[in-house]
């Protein structure tokens, strides 16, 4: 098994060192900065190699790796943005089956997150596969003590990759709290159907806003229309994952909180105490929640 | 973009819609069926016994064909106080074998076969598609509707208003002269998934045998009353509350629900069942005095949206006089369109076939009984009485002699509250609202 | 004429989906196109009109697929074809399936991801079946010139793409990225009669790519770092089980309005979060 990873300007993604770790230490970076990259892994190596291959293009890297993966029983890439886009490529210049966003990989099955996150389903590996990793499912184990990285050795993209129509970067941009989107933002106020009207929602709106907060929604609140659909948060909404959460009447089923993330700090604010949403949070506040935001915007206003 | 051109447009695939759809298409007339749900029945509820007799002679054999659930075989009135429950209890096999009486359903299958009949004799299902207003003549005829689509009007010789209770088209035409608040109430259901084999083991059933309990005493100090009907393998459980009641009460109509499912009668049937959802719907319940006109220059109103619904004690029938108001309707504005004049004289021929069946006939019948049901009295202090004598009865309490019945009966009345008075009045209202 | 085409699925939009064993309940009546894909019509109707190019919609699907078709005509696509193939093929063959119907079509607007399987590579698969470039997961998309577009597309960590894509491309959007045009009276009603175009697809035997088992996710335990060696037995086991961690019990109260957005802010300010 082995994980390969995409690098852009010496950065890793998301889940690269999970996928390595589940490769257990074998890996190939590929991308630019792909050196720097390869002393930043924070799993145990055991073997890296690299490939300077400059800006992403799944379909030339494809036709240029093939020969380097075929020997490779099993290939698998973090189901970050970059490991997505490569994985179908790799599996069809290798003719494998693809088994994507894999919570569990071993020589002999893989377990899949169907369903938007609710469905876990075994799929047996009977021979040479492209997988790839859902990041943050696994984690890492530690660094020994004094553990040194082994030396990457050098792999150049074969000449196949030549003449592969690709997309070609334009730009990469950094990120910015003004386009960012619900799954992106770190701190997020939340409305459901305890808010009881569209204008509770024009007040949470504006409350965000002066907190510089971004707004989620329940899907109860979705289907009413009170907000738009890319704003719901759940399984079958956006998955975010913010430090701190604000929850104003939402009762916490799963399909809400299972988008949740893993937040470090969550107020609750909820006429019933005892549901789920209550018993998760850190500050759990009993009151009515659109006669609080009514108050807190009194408050940010002044 | 000219406008869109039928004979007949019908607003709201509701039994009324489906039912009128259908007969103006077998008239072999043009008509668009307008519905803003993505399906019919998508967004419909109700509390789920549908009674066929109605579909008898405009779909021979519907029981062949319709989507039923169960059909009803056992149906029983529970009187409740919060602790005790007087049930009269029937059942009959006549009611398992066609032509049937009652079945239960659910509106998203009901609907959906309802209207696909009417598709089939050439009716134009056109769904996802809300009604937003009336295109009108200067001298106020009514020629069509305007939709929510891009160029979205449609033109017709007629247009029949099925779009439910509070119908915002019969308003518009000048139909209905003020909505009252106390001439509606509120119901919500809950669906509870359980096994079928527990569903018959708890209710004592087999097969598609299903049973329909409506229950008064159980909402507590708002003016209603309960069903619990059984399905294949889900439950209905619902109150019906009066809206001026249940606001005064503060109280959440969940909470009514979840009050009379923990009645030690109830609470057994329902135990351990999974909530799957949870609706509400308004339902007009003035009764006969409380109706709009039924029909006016160009346009006919049939359905809830003419407050057709019979909810008055042991009866919560609406679908079957949706359907029944909704086939002459349809059949009404065929004959109308076959003689070229779809006016106000012509149209008003609608309400005397009404007159002249069930639908109007029953409703004038029990014109006093949605008051009467919902009296304090009917609602709390008779419930406490009979409950109270029927306890007063079974209870052996020797070595103290028996009490006499009339003792018994007496005790209670005092206890409840009622004087003799209250009941020969009363007695008196009944006979002349059922009798 | 160029075209263009938009790659539809038909998928319940609310799926069941039993919380203890995982299986899923699909109703058809609630099934028809995800956000996404109506966004890739969307798309696929700008562009057209933008370059004056034909439109063209397909799915690979069984006949009651051809809700997803009449849907997309409804709101202008020009023509209409559905692969004739069960609902349930693996990405690959699904893509397989597609890519004759698409073999003439210059720019492909797929879905980010469908919503049962979630995978998001049909497009992907699409792309290397076509040799076609590809941008998946886009946010947004510029005509940039004739079958040229720039598109932006979500990385990790909040970064951006811009990618030049010059045709044979197929692209993938999410579902926020636009929202599909509410159809014209008129197009509703030619849509319903509009002739359709089937086309053989693979054959169904087979469908590959069956699970083992299925059943509700549950996460799996995630790693941690052993504790430390050195310590005592007791405190090693006090460490694993947390015993010992120190941590802000929940807090719990019933507050007046006032009170509670007070609570709030104090906290927010707490944690060092919210403006000022
Ligand atoms: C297949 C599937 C997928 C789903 N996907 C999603 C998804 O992606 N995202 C999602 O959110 N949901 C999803 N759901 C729906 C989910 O199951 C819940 O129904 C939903 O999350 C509940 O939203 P809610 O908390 O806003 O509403 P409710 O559950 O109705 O809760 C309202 C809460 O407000 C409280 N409240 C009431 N009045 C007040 C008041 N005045 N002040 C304060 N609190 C008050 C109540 O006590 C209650 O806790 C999905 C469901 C299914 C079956
Ligand atoms: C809790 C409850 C329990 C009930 N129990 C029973 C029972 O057990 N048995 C029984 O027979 N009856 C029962 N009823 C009554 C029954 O549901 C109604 O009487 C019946 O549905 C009326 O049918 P309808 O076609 O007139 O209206 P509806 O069924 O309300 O249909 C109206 C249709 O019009 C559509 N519509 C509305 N406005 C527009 C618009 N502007 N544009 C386009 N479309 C529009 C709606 O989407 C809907 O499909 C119950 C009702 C409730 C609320
Ligand atoms: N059967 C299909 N027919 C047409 N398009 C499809 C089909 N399956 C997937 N797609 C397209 O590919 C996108 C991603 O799907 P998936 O790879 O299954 O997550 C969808 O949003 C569609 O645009």
């Amino acid at each position: 098994m082995i994980a390969v990873v995409v690098v852009r300007g010496g950065a890793l993604p998301a889940g690269a060192d999970e996928t390595v770790a589940e490769a257990g230490g074998r890996a190939l970076l590929i991308g630019d900065g792909t050196a720097a990259a390869a002393a930043d892994l924070r799993a145990e190596v055991r073997q890296v190699e690299i490939v300077e291959a400059g800006p992403f293009a799944p379909g030339a890297w494809s036709a240029g790796l093939a020969a380097r993966l075929a020997r490779e029983q099993l290939v698998l890439l973090p189901a970050s943005p970059d490991g997505r886009d490569l994985a179908p490529r790799l599996a069809h210049t290798l003719g494998r089956p693809l088994l994507a966003g894999a919570l569990e990989v071993s020589a002999q099955r893989a377990v899949l997150a169907r369903q938007g996150g609710l469905v876990a389903e075994e799929h047996p590996i009977a021979g040479p596969a492209v997988v790839t990793l859902v990041p943050g499912v696994r984690g890492v184990e530690p660094l020994p003590a004094g553990y040194r990285p082994p030396e990457p050795g050098v792999v150049t993209l074969s000449p196949g990759a030549a003449g592969v129509h690709d997309a070609e970067v334009v730009e990469v941009s950094p990120p910015d709290p003004s386009t960012m989107d619900l799954a992106e933002a770190p701190f997020i106020l939340a409305g459901g159907a305890g808010l009881g009207s569209e204008e509770a929602f024009r007040t949470l709106e504006k409350v965000a806003g002066a907190l510089g907060a971004s707004m989620g929604a329940t899907r109860v609140v979705t289907d009413f229309g009170w907000v738009p659909f890319e704003r719901q948060i759940g399984t079958t909404g956006v998955a975010v994952d913010p430090e701190v959460y604000v929850a104003f009447g939402i009762s916490g089923a799963v399909q809400h909180t299972s988008g949740l993330g893993d937040p470090e700090h969550i107020i609750a604010v909820n006429t019933d105490p005892s549901c789920p949403m209550m018993a998760m949070a850190e500050v759990a506040i009993v009151s009515d929640a659109p006669a609080v935001l009514t108050e807190l915007a009194a408050r940010l206003e002044a | 973009m000219s406008p869109q051109t039928f004979d007949a447009v019908v607003v709201g695939a509701g039994p009324a819609g489906s039912a009128a759809a259908l007969e103006i298409a077998r008239a072999g007339r043009s008509v668009a069926l307008i519905e803003r749900g993505p399906f019919p029945g998508a967004k419909n509820m109700f509390g789920g016994v549908v009674y066929g007799r109605i579909l008898d002679t405009l779909v021979p054999g519907w029981w062949e064909q319709a989507p039923v659930q169960r059909w009803v075989t056992r149906r029983a009135t529970m009187v409740m106080t919060p602790t005790q429950a007087l049930t009269i209890d029937y059942r009959t096999d006549s009611w398992s074998r066609p032509p049937y009486n009652g079945a239960t359903v659910y509106r998203a299958d009901f609907d959906p076969w309802l209207a696909g009949l009417a598709q089939d004799a050439g009716a134009e299902l056109i769904c996802s598609t809300t009604v937003t207003g009336l295109i009108r003549e200067a001298s106020g005829r009514v020629r069509g509707v305007r939709t929510d689509r891009p160029d979205g009007e449609i033109t017709a010789q007629v247009v029949l208003a099925c779009d439910g209770v509070n119908s915002f088209l019969a308003k518009e035409a000048g139909l209905y002269p003020h909505a009252d608040p106390g001439h509606f109430t509120l119901g919500v259901k809950e669906v509870l998934a359980l096994p079928r084999e527990e569903i018959d083991t708890r209710f004592g059933l087999s097969g598609l045998e299903g049973a329909d309990f409506e229950i008064m005493g159980c909402t507590g100090d708002i003016p209603g009353g309960g069903f619990l009907y059984t399905n294949l393998d889900t439950l209905s459980v619902g109150v019906v509350l009066r809206l001026t009641g249940l606001t005064k009460s503060g109280r959440r109509p969940e909470e009514v629900i979840a009050g009379m499912k923990s009645h030690p009668v109830i609470a057994p049937l329902v135990a351990g069942a999974e909530l799957k959802e949870y609706s509400g719907h308004l339902i007009p319940e003035g009764g006969y005095d409380a109706m709009p006109q039924l029909s006016g220059d160009g346009i006919l109103v049939a359905g809830d949206a003419a407050a057709l619904t019979l909810a008055a004690g042991i009866w919560l029938e609406g679908v079957n006089f949706a359907i029944g108001s909704g086939a002459a309707a349809g059949a009404t504005a065929a004959d109308a369109l076959a003689k070229g004049d779809t006016g106000p004289a012509a149209l008003s021929a609608y309400r005397r076939r009404l007159e002249g069946n069930f639908v109007l006939a029953d409703h004038r019948k029990l014109r006093r009984a949605p008051d009467f049901i919902l009296s304090e009295r009917v609602q709390h202090r008779y419930p406490a009485m009979v409950c109270g004598l029927v306890e007063d009865l079974y209870t052996v309490t020797n070595p103290q002699p028996k009490p006499g019945g009339l003792r018994a009966a007496r005790r209670q009345m005092r206890k409840a509250g009622v004087t003799l008075w209250d009941l020969a009045r009363d007695g008196w209202t009944a006979w002349r609202t059922f009798g | 004429m160029p075209t263009v085409a938009a790659a539809v699925k038909w998928v319940d939009r609310r799926p069941e989906v039993d919380p203890l064993t995982g299986a899923v309940t699909t109703d058809a009546r609630t099934s028809g196109m995800s956000e996404a894909d109506r966004a890739a019509v969307e798309w696929a109707l700008r562009l057209g009109e933008r370059w004056s190019w034909e439109t063209l919609v397909v799915t690979a699907g069984p006949p009651i697929a051809e809700s997803v078709l009449r849907d997309s005509l409804a709101a202008g696509v020009d023509r209409a074809v559905r692969v004739d193939c069960r609902a349930d093929l693996p990405s690959p063959r699904v893509a397989a399936a597609l890519a004759p119907a698409l073999s003439a079509v210059d720019v492909v607007v797929c879905g980010d991801w469908s919503l049962d399987r979630g995978s998001g590579s049909v497009p992907a698969f699409l792309a290397a079946d076509l040799g076609a470039a590809q941008a998946l997961g886009v946010v947004a998309i510029e005509p940039a010139g004739p079958a040229i577009v720039d598109a932006e597309r979500r990385l990790d960590g909040g970064r951006r793409e811009r990618l030049r894509v010059t045709a044979p491309a197929v692209i993938s959007v999410e579902g926020a990225s636009a929202r599909l045009r509410r159809a014209s009276l008129s197009g509703v009603r030619a849509a319903q009669r509009a002739p359709l175009t089937t086309m053989a697809g693979p054959e169904n035997g087979d469908h590959g790519g069956g699970a083992l088992r299925r059943g509700p996710l549950r996460p799996r335990p995630k790693v941690l770092p052993p504790p430390d060696p050195s310590l005592p037995p007791r405190d090693r086991i006090l460490a694993l089980t947390g015993s010992l961690v120190e941590r802000t019990p929940p807090q719990r109260w019933a507050l007046e309005p006032s009170q509670a957005a007070e609570r709030i802010i104090d906290q927010l300010r707490a944690w060092g979060v919210g403006a000022q």
